[in-house]
Protein backbone atom coordinates (compact mmCIF):
# COMPACT_ATOMS: atom_id res chain seq x y z
CA UNK A 1 0.00 0.00 0.00
CA UNK A 2 1.38 3.44 -0.97
CA UNK A 3 2.37 5.67 1.94
CA UNK A 4 0.01 8.60 2.67
CA UNK A 5 2.92 11.02 2.80
CA UNK A 6 6.07 10.55 0.76
CA UNK A 7 8.86 13.09 1.14
CA UNK A 8 11.76 12.70 -1.28
CA UNK A 9 14.97 14.73 -1.16
CA UNK A 10 13.42 17.88 0.29
CA UNK A 11 15.79 20.79 0.86
CA UNK A 12 15.02 24.26 2.10
CA UNK A 13 17.16 27.35 2.63
CA UNK A 14 16.34 30.81 3.85
CA UNK A 15 18.13 33.91 2.67
CA UNK A 16 19.64 35.98 5.44
CA UNK A 17 20.65 39.40 4.05
CA UNK A 18 23.56 41.24 5.65
CA UNK A 19 21.43 44.39 5.66
CA UNK A 20 17.68 44.24 5.83
CA UNK A 21 15.72 46.36 3.38
CA UNK A 22 12.05 46.35 4.20
CA UNK A 23 10.67 49.56 2.75
CA UNK A 24 10.32 51.21 -0.63
CA UNK A 25 12.54 53.98 0.67
CA UNK A 26 15.33 51.59 1.74
CA UNK A 27 15.21 49.76 -1.58
CA UNK A 28 15.35 53.04 -3.51
CA UNK A 29 18.21 54.53 -1.47
CA UNK A 30 20.30 51.34 -1.53
CA UNK A 31 19.58 50.47 -5.15
CA UNK A 32 23.22 50.42 -6.25
CA UNK A 33 24.78 49.42 -2.95
CA UNK A 34 25.87 45.77 -2.98
CA UNK A 35 24.36 43.55 -0.34
CA UNK A 36 25.75 40.20 0.71
CA UNK A 37 23.26 37.41 1.26
CA UNK A 38 23.85 34.30 3.27
CA UNK A 39 21.78 31.20 2.59
CA UNK A 40 20.88 29.26 5.69
CA UNK A 41 20.17 25.67 4.73
CA UNK A 42 17.53 24.46 7.15
CA UNK A 43 16.71 21.14 5.47
CA UNK A 44 19.10 19.07 3.41
CA UNK A 45 17.77 16.23 1.24
CA UNK A 46 15.23 14.96 3.73
CA UNK A 47 13.35 11.83 2.72
CA UNK A 48 10.83 9.78 4.66
CA UNK A 49 7.38 8.29 4.38
CA UNK A 50 4.34 8.08 6.60
CA UNK A 51 2.45 4.83 6.15
CA UNK A 52 -1.31 4.58 6.35
CA UNK A 53 -2.46 4.24 9.98
CA UNK A 54 1.05 4.79 11.33
CA UNK A 55 2.10 7.13 14.14
CA UNK A 56 5.50 8.56 13.24
CA UNK A 57 7.52 10.68 15.67
CA UNK A 58 9.87 13.49 14.73
CA UNK A 59 12.53 14.59 17.17
CA UNK A 60 15.35 17.08 17.02
CA UNK A 61 16.89 19.94 18.90
CA UNK A 62 15.80 23.54 18.50
CA UNK A 63 16.89 24.77 15.07
CA UNK A 64 17.15 21.28 13.62
CA UNK A 65 14.46 22.03 11.00
CA UNK A 66 11.43 20.26 12.49
CA UNK A 67 8.98 23.16 12.19
CA UNK A 68 10.12 23.99 8.65
CA UNK A 69 9.68 20.36 7.66
CA UNK A 70 6.17 20.25 9.11
CA UNK A 71 5.23 23.43 7.25
CA UNK A 72 6.55 22.04 3.98
CA UNK A 73 4.66 18.78 4.45
CA UNK A 74 1.53 20.78 5.32
CA UNK A 75 1.93 22.87 2.16
CA UNK A 76 2.41 26.15 4.03
CA UNK A 77 6.02 26.61 2.85
CA UNK A 78 7.25 25.50 -0.59
CA UNK A 79 10.34 23.30 -0.79
CA UNK A 80 13.38 24.54 -2.74
CA UNK A 81 14.13 21.05 -3.98
CA UNK A 82 12.53 17.67 -3.66
CA UNK A 83 9.08 16.26 -3.75
CA UNK A 84 6.22 16.01 -1.27
CA UNK A 85 3.34 13.69 -2.15
CA UNK A 86 0.37 13.83 0.17
CA UNK A 87 -2.21 11.19 -0.75
CA UNK A 88 -4.96 11.96 1.75
CA UNK A 89 -6.56 15.01 3.36
CA UNK A 90 -4.27 16.47 5.96
CA UNK A 91 -4.88 18.52 9.10
CA UNK A 92 -1.90 20.37 10.52
CA UNK A 93 -2.00 21.46 14.15
CA UNK A 94 0.77 24.04 14.18
CA UNK A 95 1.36 27.27 16.10
CA UNK A 96 -2.06 27.05 17.62
CA UNK A 97 -1.22 28.93 20.78
CA UNK A 98 -1.07 32.22 18.92
CA UNK A 99 -3.22 34.06 16.46
CA UNK A 100 -6.85 34.79 17.10
CA UNK A 101 -9.13 37.64 16.32
CA UNK A 102 -9.21 39.28 19.76
CA UNK A 103 -12.39 41.25 19.00
CA UNK A 104 -14.46 38.14 18.37
CA UNK A 105 -15.83 35.73 20.94
CA UNK A 106 -14.95 32.04 21.17
CA UNK A 107 -17.81 30.90 18.93
CA UNK A 108 -16.84 33.24 16.07
CA UNK A 109 -13.19 32.30 16.44
CA UNK A 110 -14.12 28.60 16.37
CA UNK A 111 -15.87 29.21 13.03
CA UNK A 112 -12.94 31.22 11.68
CA UNK A 113 -10.29 28.67 12.60
CA UNK A 114 -12.51 25.69 11.82
CA UNK A 115 -13.38 26.83 8.29
CA UNK A 116 -9.70 27.59 7.62
CA UNK A 117 -8.93 24.04 8.72
CA UNK A 118 -11.41 22.65 6.24
CA UNK A 119 -14.63 22.11 8.21
CA UNK A 120 -17.97 23.20 6.79
CA UNK A 121 -20.18 25.59 8.75
CA UNK A 122 -22.73 22.82 9.24
CA UNK A 123 -20.07 20.54 10.77
CA UNK A 124 -18.77 23.35 12.95
CA UNK A 125 -22.14 24.41 14.26
CA UNK A 126 -22.95 20.82 15.16
CA UNK A 127 -19.61 20.48 16.95
CA UNK A 128 -19.40 23.83 18.76
CA UNK A 129 -20.70 22.48 22.06
CA UNK A 130 -18.32 19.52 21.93
CA UNK A 131 -15.36 21.81 21.13
CA UNK A 132 -16.12 24.14 24.03
CA UNK A 133 -16.60 21.17 26.33
CA UNK A 134 -13.28 19.61 25.29
CA UNK A 135 -11.54 22.92 26.03
CA UNK A 136 -13.58 23.37 29.25
CA UNK A 137 -14.64 26.82 28.10
CA UNK A 138 -18.43 26.52 27.93
CA UNK A 139 -18.82 29.36 30.42
CA UNK A 140 -16.68 31.65 28.29
CA UNK A 141 -18.25 30.94 24.91
CA UNK A 142 -19.37 34.55 24.45
CA UNK A 143 -16.26 36.17 25.91
CA UNK A 144 -14.00 37.97 23.45
CA UNK A 145 -10.63 36.30 22.97
CA UNK A 146 -8.79 39.40 24.20
CA UNK A 147 -9.92 38.43 27.70
CA UNK A 148 -8.64 34.84 27.44
CA UNK A 149 -5.40 33.72 29.06
CA UNK A 150 -2.82 32.15 26.73
CA UNK A 151 -3.63 28.73 28.17
CA UNK A 152 -7.37 29.13 27.51
CA UNK A 153 -6.70 30.26 23.93
CA UNK A 154 -4.38 27.31 23.30
CA UNK A 155 -6.94 24.85 24.70
CA UNK A 156 -9.60 26.28 22.42
CA UNK A 157 -7.29 25.99 19.42
CA UNK A 158 -6.45 22.36 20.10
CA UNK A 159 -10.11 21.55 20.65
CA UNK A 160 -11.00 23.00 17.23
CA UNK A 161 -8.08 21.28 15.56
CA UNK A 162 -8.91 17.87 17.05
CA UNK A 163 -12.44 18.25 15.70
CA UNK A 164 -11.12 19.20 12.25
CA UNK A 165 -9.00 16.08 11.83
CA UNK A 166 -9.07 14.47 8.39
CA UNK A 167 -7.14 11.34 7.43
CA UNK A 168 -3.68 12.62 8.33
CA UNK A 169 -2.84 14.59 11.44
CA UNK A 170 0.33 16.63 11.88
CA UNK A 171 0.97 17.76 15.43
CA UNK A 172 3.60 20.07 16.88
CA UNK A 173 4.16 19.70 20.64
CA UNK A 174 0.54 18.82 21.18
CA UNK A 175 0.92 17.52 24.72
CA UNK A 176 2.68 20.59 26.07
CA UNK A 177 -0.49 22.64 26.52
CA UNK A 178 -2.84 23.04 29.44
CA UNK A 179 -3.09 21.40 32.83
CA UNK A 180 -2.81 17.70 33.60
CA UNK A 181 -6.50 17.12 32.88
CA UNK A 182 -6.36 18.74 29.46
CA UNK A 183 -3.16 16.87 28.56
CA UNK A 184 -4.86 13.61 29.51
CA UNK A 185 -7.84 14.46 27.28
CA UNK A 186 -5.50 15.29 24.39
CA UNK A 187 -3.64 12.04 24.86
CA UNK A 188 -6.77 9.90 24.94
CA UNK A 189 -8.14 11.73 21.86
CA UNK A 190 -4.83 11.01 20.12
CA UNK A 191 -5.05 7.29 20.97
CA UNK A 192 -8.68 7.23 19.86
CA UNK A 193 -7.79 8.70 16.46
CA UNK A 194 -4.85 6.36 16.06
CA UNK A 195 -7.08 3.36 16.78
CA UNK A 196 -9.56 4.70 14.23
CA UNK A 197 -6.86 4.41 11.58
CA UNK A 198 -5.65 8.01 11.24
CA UNK A 199 -2.03 8.50 10.20
CA UNK A 200 -0.08 10.79 12.53
CA UNK A 201 3.13 12.77 12.35
CA UNK A 202 4.01 13.91 15.84
CA UNK A 203 6.76 16.35 16.82
CA UNK A 204 7.93 16.43 20.39
CA UNK A 205 10.98 17.28 22.46
CA UNK A 206 9.82 14.81 25.05
CA UNK A 207 11.35 11.32 24.53
CA UNK A 208 8.69 9.64 26.70
CA UNK A 209 5.93 11.08 24.51
CA UNK A 210 7.53 9.79 21.32
CA UNK A 211 8.22 6.38 22.86
CA UNK A 212 4.67 6.09 24.20
CA UNK A 213 2.70 7.34 21.19
CA UNK A 214 4.71 6.40 18.10
CA UNK A 215 5.75 3.16 16.45
CA UNK A 216 8.60 4.68 14.46
CA UNK A 217 10.51 7.94 14.75
CA UNK A 218 12.97 10.14 12.88
CA UNK A 219 15.78 12.17 14.41
CA UNK A 220 16.53 15.43 12.65
CA UNK A 221 19.87 17.10 13.24
CA UNK A 222 21.31 20.05 11.32
CA UNK A 223 18.60 19.71 8.68
CA UNK A 224 19.29 16.03 7.98
CA UNK A 225 17.66 12.85 9.16
CA UNK A 226 20.41 11.19 11.16
CA UNK A 227 18.38 8.29 12.46
CA UNK A 228 15.17 6.50 11.56
CA UNK A 229 13.88 3.50 13.43
CA UNK A 230 11.82 2.21 16.34
CA UNK A 231 10.50 5.13 18.43
CA UNK A 232 12.18 4.04 21.67
CA UNK A 233 15.62 3.72 20.05
CA UNK A 234 15.31 7.16 18.41
CA UNK A 235 14.17 8.69 21.72
CA UNK A 236 17.25 7.20 23.43
CA UNK A 237 19.53 8.53 20.69
CA UNK A 238 17.95 11.97 21.06
CA UNK A 239 18.72 11.97 24.79
CA UNK A 240 22.34 11.06 24.03
CA UNK A 241 22.50 13.86 21.48
CA UNK A 242 21.32 16.40 24.05
CA UNK A 243 24.24 15.54 26.32
CA UNK A 244 26.82 15.91 23.54
CA UNK A 245 28.86 19.10 23.70
CA UNK A 246 28.80 20.34 20.12
CA UNK A 247 25.34 21.48 19.04
CA UNK A 248 24.77 20.94 15.36
CA UNK A 249 23.31 24.04 13.73
CA UNK A 250 22.06 24.49 10.19
CA UNK A 251 24.99 25.22 7.95
CA UNK A 252 25.22 28.29 5.73
CA UNK A 253 25.80 27.68 2.04
CA UNK A 254 27.10 30.01 -0.60
CA UNK A 255 24.37 32.44 -1.59
CA UNK B 1 17.80 17.43 -8.83
CA UNK B 2 14.35 16.09 -8.06
CA UNK B 3 11.56 18.35 -9.31
CA UNK B 4 9.67 20.31 -6.68
CA UNK B 5 6.11 19.11 -6.33
CA UNK B 6 3.52 19.31 -3.63
CA UNK B 7 0.22 17.51 -3.85
CA UNK B 8 -2.76 19.85 -4.01
CA UNK B 9 -5.69 19.14 -1.74
CA UNK B 10 -8.88 20.58 -3.20
CA UNK B 11 -11.54 22.19 -1.08
CA UNK B 12 -15.10 20.98 -1.42
CA UNK B 13 -17.63 23.68 -2.44
CA UNK B 14 -19.27 23.63 1.02
CA UNK B 15 -15.88 24.17 2.71
CA UNK B 16 -15.02 27.00 0.31
CA UNK B 17 -18.40 28.69 0.77
CA UNK B 18 -18.16 28.35 4.55
CA UNK B 19 -14.70 29.91 4.59
CA UNK B 20 -15.72 32.84 2.37
CA UNK B 21 -18.87 33.50 4.37
CA UNK B 22 -17.02 33.30 7.71
CA UNK B 23 -14.29 35.70 6.55
CA UNK B 24 -16.89 38.22 5.33
CA UNK B 25 -19.07 37.87 8.42
CA UNK B 26 -16.21 38.15 10.93
CA UNK B 27 -14.72 41.14 9.05
CA UNK B 28 -18.06 42.88 9.22
CA UNK B 29 -18.49 42.02 12.88
CA UNK B 30 -14.96 43.13 13.78
CA UNK B 31 -15.38 46.46 12.03
CA UNK B 32 -18.49 47.42 13.95
CA UNK B 33 -17.36 45.76 17.16
CA UNK B 34 -18.16 47.97 20.13
CA UNK B 35 -19.90 50.71 18.16
CA UNK B 36 -23.22 52.09 19.31
CA UNK B 37 -25.83 50.51 17.09
CA UNK B 38 -23.38 47.93 15.69
CA UNK B 39 -24.72 46.38 12.51
CA UNK B 40 -27.51 48.96 12.26
CA UNK B 41 -24.92 51.71 11.99
CA UNK B 42 -23.23 49.82 9.17
CA UNK B 43 -26.50 49.77 7.26
CA UNK B 44 -27.41 53.36 8.10
CA UNK B 45 -24.01 54.84 7.26
CA UNK B 46 -24.53 55.17 3.50
CA UNK B 47 -28.03 56.54 3.98
CA UNK B 48 -27.08 59.09 6.62
CA UNK B 49 -23.96 60.16 4.69
CA UNK B 50 -26.02 60.56 1.56
CA UNK B 51 -28.63 62.68 3.31
CA UNK B 52 -26.06 64.84 5.11
CA UNK B 53 -24.07 65.49 1.94
CA UNK B 54 -27.26 66.16 0.00
CA UNK B 55 -28.46 68.68 2.59
CA UNK B 56 -25.10 70.47 2.77
CA UNK B 57 -24.49 70.53 -0.99
CA UNK B 58 -28.10 71.61 -1.69
CA UNK B 59 -27.38 74.68 0.39
CA UNK B 60 -23.84 75.36 -0.83
CA UNK B 61 -24.49 74.64 -4.53
CA UNK B 62 -28.10 75.80 -4.65
CA UNK B 63 -27.61 77.27 -8.12
CA UNK B 64 -26.40 74.02 -9.71
CA UNK B 65 -28.56 71.03 -8.65
CA UNK B 66 -26.73 68.61 -10.97
CA UNK B 67 -23.33 69.38 -9.44
CA UNK B 68 -24.33 68.18 -5.97
CA UNK B 69 -25.31 64.74 -7.33
CA UNK B 70 -22.14 64.51 -9.40
CA UNK B 71 -20.15 65.38 -6.30
CA UNK B 72 -21.92 62.84 -4.09
CA UNK B 73 -21.40 60.03 -6.63
CA UNK B 74 -17.74 60.98 -7.02
CA UNK B 75 -17.14 61.14 -3.27
CA UNK B 76 -18.83 57.80 -2.54
CA UNK B 77 -17.12 55.92 -5.34
CA UNK B 78 -13.74 57.36 -4.43
CA UNK B 79 -14.25 56.48 -0.77
CA UNK B 80 -15.02 52.91 -1.83
CA UNK B 81 -11.78 52.84 -3.82
CA UNK B 82 -9.69 54.21 -0.94
CA UNK B 83 -11.21 51.95 1.69
CA UNK B 84 -11.19 48.73 -0.32
CA UNK B 85 -7.65 49.11 -1.68
CA UNK B 86 -6.32 49.90 1.79
CA UNK B 87 -8.04 46.82 3.25
CA UNK B 88 -6.74 44.69 0.36
CA UNK B 89 -3.17 45.92 0.73
CA UNK B 90 -3.12 45.04 4.44
CA UNK B 91 -5.15 41.84 4.14
CA UNK B 92 -2.43 39.17 4.15
CA UNK B 93 -0.56 40.89 6.94
CA UNK B 94 -3.78 41.21 8.95
CA UNK B 95 -4.82 37.58 8.46
CA UNK B 96 -1.33 36.11 8.60
CA UNK B 97 -2.16 34.19 11.73
CA UNK B 98 -4.53 32.03 9.68
CA UNK B 99 -2.11 31.45 6.80
CA UNK B 100 0.53 29.84 9.02
CA UNK B 101 -1.91 27.35 10.51
CA UNK B 102 -3.36 25.55 7.55
CA UNK B 103 -3.10 25.34 3.83
CA UNK B 104 -5.79 27.29 2.06
CA UNK B 105 -5.72 29.73 -0.85
CA UNK B 106 -4.63 33.09 0.53
CA UNK B 107 -6.33 34.94 -2.34
CA UNK B 108 -9.63 34.31 -0.54
CA UNK B 109 -8.40 36.48 2.33
CA UNK B 110 -7.37 39.23 -0.10
CA UNK B 111 -10.56 39.26 -2.15
CA UNK B 112 -12.93 39.07 0.83
CA UNK B 113 -11.13 41.98 2.51
CA UNK B 114 -13.13 44.36 0.28
CA UNK B 115 -16.44 42.97 1.54
CA UNK B 116 -17.18 45.77 4.02
CA UNK B 117 -16.56 48.42 1.37
CA UNK B 118 -18.63 46.49 -1.19
CA UNK B 119 -21.58 46.30 1.22
CA UNK B 120 -21.40 50.08 1.76
CA UNK B 121 -21.15 50.69 -1.99
CA UNK B 122 -24.15 48.46 -2.69
CA UNK B 123 -26.26 50.20 -0.05
CA UNK B 124 -25.23 53.62 -1.35
CA UNK B 125 -26.21 52.56 -4.86
CA UNK B 126 -29.66 51.49 -3.64
CA UNK B 127 -30.12 54.80 -1.79
CA UNK B 128 -28.99 56.77 -4.85
CA UNK B 129 -31.33 55.01 -7.29
CA UNK B 130 -34.23 55.36 -4.84
CA UNK B 131 -33.52 59.07 -4.41
CA UNK B 132 -33.42 59.60 -8.17
CA UNK B 133 -36.68 57.68 -8.54
CA UNK B 134 -38.60 59.67 -5.91
CA UNK B 135 -37.33 62.99 -7.28
CA UNK B 136 -38.64 62.24 -10.74
CA UNK B 137 -35.29 61.37 -12.36
CA UNK B 138 -35.66 57.59 -12.28
CA UNK B 139 -32.90 55.98 -14.35
CA UNK B 140 -33.99 53.38 -16.90
CA UNK B 141 -33.42 49.69 -16.12
CA UNK B 142 -30.69 49.67 -18.78
CA UNK B 143 -28.94 52.59 -17.06
CA UNK B 144 -29.12 50.82 -13.69
CA UNK B 145 -27.75 47.63 -15.27
CA UNK B 146 -24.86 49.57 -16.82
CA UNK B 147 -24.16 51.32 -13.51
CA UNK B 148 -24.08 47.90 -11.77
CA UNK B 149 -21.71 46.59 -14.44
CA UNK B 150 -19.34 49.52 -13.87
CA UNK B 151 -19.28 48.74 -10.15
CA UNK B 152 -18.52 45.08 -10.86
CA UNK B 153 -15.59 46.18 -13.03
CA UNK B 154 -14.51 48.59 -10.28
CA UNK B 155 -14.50 45.72 -7.76
CA UNK B 156 -12.49 43.61 -10.23
CA UNK B 157 -9.89 46.39 -10.52
CA UNK B 158 -9.74 46.70 -6.74
CA UNK B 159 -9.27 42.92 -6.50
CA UNK B 160 -6.41 43.07 -9.02
CA UNK B 161 -4.69 45.87 -7.14
CA UNK B 162 -5.23 44.14 -3.79
CA UNK B 163 -3.78 40.82 -4.98
CA UNK B 164 -0.57 42.51 -6.09
CA UNK B 165 -0.30 45.00 -3.22
CA UNK B 166 -0.99 42.45 -0.48
CA UNK B 167 2.02 40.31 -1.46
CA UNK B 168 4.27 43.28 -2.27
CA UNK B 169 3.46 44.77 1.13
CA UNK B 170 5.16 41.78 2.75
CA UNK B 171 8.40 42.96 1.12
CA UNK B 172 7.88 46.72 1.18
CA UNK B 173 6.53 47.52 4.60
CA UNK B 174 5.91 51.20 3.89
CA UNK B 175 3.77 50.48 0.84
CA UNK B 176 0.62 51.38 2.76
CA UNK B 177 2.00 54.86 3.45
CA UNK B 178 3.04 55.28 -0.18
CA UNK B 179 -0.43 54.18 -1.29
CA UNK B 180 -2.08 56.61 1.12
CA UNK B 181 -0.16 59.48 -0.48
CA UNK B 182 -1.07 58.20 -3.97
CA UNK B 183 -4.78 57.96 -3.16
CA UNK B 184 -4.80 61.43 -1.60
CA UNK B 185 -3.18 62.85 -4.73
CA UNK B 186 -5.46 60.66 -6.85
CA UNK B 187 -8.50 62.35 -5.34
CA UNK B 188 -7.56 65.43 -7.34
CA UNK B 189 -6.62 63.45 -10.45
CA UNK B 190 -10.12 61.95 -10.62
CA UNK B 191 -12.69 64.55 -11.69
CA UNK B 192 -14.62 64.47 -8.43
CA UNK B 193 -14.79 68.11 -7.41
CA UNK B 194 -14.18 69.60 -10.87
CA UNK B 195 -15.63 68.77 -14.28
CA UNK B 196 -13.27 66.98 -16.66
CA UNK B 197 -14.00 69.64 -19.29
CA UNK B 198 -11.99 72.33 -17.54
CA UNK B 199 -8.77 70.43 -18.31
CA UNK B 200 -7.14 70.41 -21.78
CA UNK B 201 -8.48 67.54 -23.89
CA UNK B 202 -5.01 66.12 -24.50
CA UNK B 203 -4.82 65.25 -20.77
CA UNK B 204 -8.11 63.36 -20.62
CA UNK B 205 -6.65 60.07 -21.86
CA UNK B 206 -4.07 60.09 -19.06
CA UNK B 207 -6.71 60.81 -16.43
CA UNK B 208 -8.74 57.82 -17.60
CA UNK B 209 -5.84 55.53 -16.69
CA UNK B 210 -6.54 56.24 -13.00
CA UNK B 211 -9.23 53.56 -12.34
CA UNK B 212 -11.73 55.72 -10.41
CA UNK B 213 -11.91 58.26 -13.28
CA UNK B 214 -13.79 56.21 -15.90
CA UNK B 215 -15.99 54.56 -13.26
CA UNK B 216 -17.05 57.89 -11.75
CA UNK B 217 -17.60 59.58 -15.11
CA UNK B 218 -19.50 56.65 -16.66
CA UNK B 219 -21.64 56.19 -13.52
CA UNK B 220 -22.64 59.86 -13.57
CA UNK B 221 -23.23 59.70 -17.27
CA UNK B 222 -25.76 56.83 -17.18
CA UNK B 223 -27.52 57.73 -13.94
CA UNK B 224 -27.61 61.54 -13.95
CA UNK B 225 -27.17 62.62 -17.58
CA UNK B 226 -29.01 59.67 -19.13
CA UNK B 227 -26.23 59.24 -21.70
CA UNK B 228 -24.52 55.95 -22.48
CA UNK B 229 -20.77 56.11 -23.09
CA UNK B 230 -19.63 55.00 -26.54
CA UNK B 231 -18.80 51.34 -27.33
CA UNK B 232 -15.14 52.40 -27.67
CA UNK B 233 -15.21 53.91 -24.17
CA UNK B 234 -16.69 50.67 -22.83
CA UNK B 235 -14.07 48.61 -24.66
CA UNK B 236 -11.29 50.72 -23.12
CA UNK B 237 -12.80 50.32 -19.66
CA UNK B 238 -12.93 46.54 -20.15
CA UNK B 239 -9.32 46.58 -21.34
CA UNK B 240 -8.23 48.64 -18.33
CA UNK B 241 -10.02 46.23 -15.97
CA UNK B 242 -8.42 43.22 -17.67
CA UNK B 243 -4.95 44.78 -17.43
CA UNK B 244 -5.27 45.71 -13.74
CA UNK B 245 -6.79 42.36 -12.78
CA UNK B 246 -4.38 40.37 -14.97
CA UNK B 247 -1.31 42.18 -13.63
CA UNK B 248 -2.55 41.69 -10.07
CA UNK B 249 -3.07 37.97 -10.58
CA UNK B 250 0.37 37.54 -12.17
CA UNK B 251 2.19 39.40 -9.39
CA UNK B 252 0.21 37.51 -6.77
CA UNK B 253 0.93 34.13 -8.35
CA UNK B 254 4.65 34.91 -8.51
CA UNK B 255 4.95 35.93 -4.87
CA UNK B 256 2.16 34.17 -2.98
CA UNK B 257 3.83 30.74 -2.56
CA UNK B 258 6.50 32.27 -0.30
CA UNK B 259 4.31 34.75 1.51
CA UNK B 260 3.89 32.56 4.62
CA UNK B 261 7.68 32.69 5.10
CA UNK B 262 7.51 36.48 5.39
CA UNK B 263 4.84 36.59 8.06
Amino acid sequence: MAPVIEVTGVSKSFTIPSVRRETVREHALDLFRPRANERLRVLDSVSFELRRGESLGLMGRNGSGKSTLLKIVSGIYPADEGRVDVRAALTPILELGVGWNPDLDAIDNIELLGTVMGLTLRELRAATHEILEFAELQKFAHLELRHYSSGMAARLAYAVAFRAVREILILDEIFAVGDAGFKERCQSRYREMHRAGHSMLLVSHEPRTIAAFCERALLLEGGRIVMAGPAEAVADRYLTLLTEEQPAVPHPVAG
Amino acid sequence: MVPVATTRVRQAPAQFAGLVWTLIRTDFKTRYHGTIGGFVWALLKPLTMFLVLLAVFSYVFAGDPQYKLDLIIGLFLYEFFQESTKAGLLSIRAKGYLLTKARFPSWIVVVTSASNAVITLALFSVVLVMFLSVTGRAPSPAAVALYATYQVLFVAMVAGFSLAASVLFMRYRDLNQVWEVVTHAGFFIAPIIYPLGILPERLHGYLYIWPPTPIILFSRSVLIDGRTPSPLAHALLLLETAVVLGAGVLIYRARAPRVAEQL
